[in-house]
């Protein structure tokens, strides 16, 4: 999977916060956008700004607010939030984590937990061949026919035609028509002439 | 002789060893005038010798040295001219050089059988090309006057600066060709080939880096100048 996935930090020790970036940078296969913040005092307009998928923050500089109303104030209801450990904390506290990480987890500890909380949703539909009625739609495509135009045509809903565009961006990891008729010339699925 | 260094870098520590440490400081030399032959001399001797304003070069330095991007605290000794002057520059760049090179390698290296694809693939590269064009040389047409206009107190009407959206499509656009040259293009792994993708990787790293300073550096030095001259008015 390609997609690239914001990962905030919040953790006042440089050596344990370098650390911990050092690690996620050790894990292949997905494209991250790490950065990192220093002071408590900027987490809610860096929030704000950058919209992370991930928030992975030090409980003991965070214990007094609850984690749901910061979700709430920046915005961002979906932000998974992840307690990095570095000492004993009460499980009432860490209950409110999505996850927890230990500094002395292993890094495939840490990789595996990461995974399962980003990619949960997406688990079952594993990238694979497309359908035919995904190569059809393909090709409507790009000769430049609009959902509408191609709901008619296959006899389909618009509806149904939008779900099978977003599965065929999501498989192929191609977002727009250019980049989709370059694959369909690969793939044989049209002539040039007809586009 | 190098010192032992953590962190930022400072006027006082020695050009030669930056660009050692960091060779894309090289790129940002260049869209400042300053050539090379510095022999030892430091960052801020260099900087003043080419009239080049020492805190805004730090300031771009800094903020691409720093990969992990914790988001620089409010530069209030940058030049606002000398940073448009770096930005210009840095457009001129890309659409001059840049991307015209890559267009130049890329034909070398297409599959001569494949007329079809080619012509998808170019047509791919050129609308890349040209979005990131029209972005560029709206912000030389439209932005840069604009600032330059706020600095000398003339302009009081409000122009809407939106970067960070059309940064993120240009560069999920280059991001999103390179991936379908690999994964999809039938071409020999040549060193031709190989020679294309290392400029595209470098080229994305190039885009991401100058958007950040267009959005950490240049943008908030424009939110500040705005403010000030709405509480003198």
């Amino acid at each position: 999977m390609n997609h690239l996935v914001k990962i905030a930090i919040l953790e006042p020790s440089i050596i344990i916060r370098s650390g911990i970036v050092s690690v996620l940078h050790r894990m292949n296969g997905v494209r991250m956008d790490i950065f990192e913040i220093v002071d408590i005092a900027q987490l809610k307009s860096s929030l704000n700004r950058e919209k992370p998928d991930l928030l992975i923050i030090n409980p003991s500089i965070w214990n007094i607010f609850s984690l749901q109303q910061l979700k709430k104030e920046v915005a961002n209801p979906q932000m998974k939030c992840v307690a990095l450990q570095n000492s004993l904390t009460d499980n009432i506290t860490l209950k409110a984590y999505d996850e927890i990480i230990s500094i002395y987890d292993s890094a495939e500890q840490i990789s595996e937990k990461l995974t399962k909380l980003i990619f949960e949703p997406e688990k079952e539909n594993k990238p694979e061949s497309l359908t035919f009625r995904e190569k059809e739609i393909i090709a409507c495509v790009i000769k430049g026919l609009t959902n509408k135009q191609i709901a008619d045509k296959l006899h389909l809903s618009s509806h149904t035609v939008i779900s099978h565009r977003r599965n065929i961006s999501t498989k192929l990891q191609i977002h727009s028509t250019a980049g989709l008729t370059i694959y369909a010339i690969v793939n044989k699925l049209v002539n040039l002439d007809e586009i | 002789m190098n010192k032992f260094r953590f962190g930022k870098y400072g006027e006082t520590d020695v050009m030669s060893q930056l660009i050692g440490e960091n060779y894309p400081a090289l790129l940002v030399m260049s869209r400042f005038g300053i050539a090379l032959g510095f022999g030892e001399k430091t960052i801020g001797d260099v900087c003043r010798e080419n009239s080049v304003d020492v805190h805004t070069f730090l300031a771009i330095i800094n903020l691409i040295a720093n990969e992990n991007r914790i988001p620089p605290s409010f530069e209030t000794n940058i030049s606002i001219e000398s940073l448009i002057d770096y930005l210009h520059n840095s457009h001129d760049f890309f659409l001059n050089y840049r991307l015209p090179e890559i267009r130049k390698k890329l034909l070398k290296v297409l599959n001569k059988d494949e007329d079809d694809l080619n012509k998808a693939v170019l047509g791919y590269f050129d609308k890349f090309v040209s979005e990131v064009r029209k972005h560029m040389m709206n912000e030389n047409r439209k932005v840069f006057p604009y600032v330059k206009s706020l600095q000398k107190a003339e302009n009081k009407n409000k122009y809407s600066l939106v970067f960070s959206k059309p940064h993120e499509q240009i560069e999920m656009r280059l991001a999103e060709f390179k991936n379908i040259l690999i994964k999809y293009y039938p071409a020999q792994s040549t060193h031709e080939i190989n020679d294309v993708l290392f400029d595209i990787f470098n080229c994305e790293k190039d885009l991401a880096s100058h958007n950040a300073v267009e959005e950490y550096l240049f943008l908030p030095a424009i939110v500040e100048l705005e403010n000030k001259i709405r509480k003198l008015s």
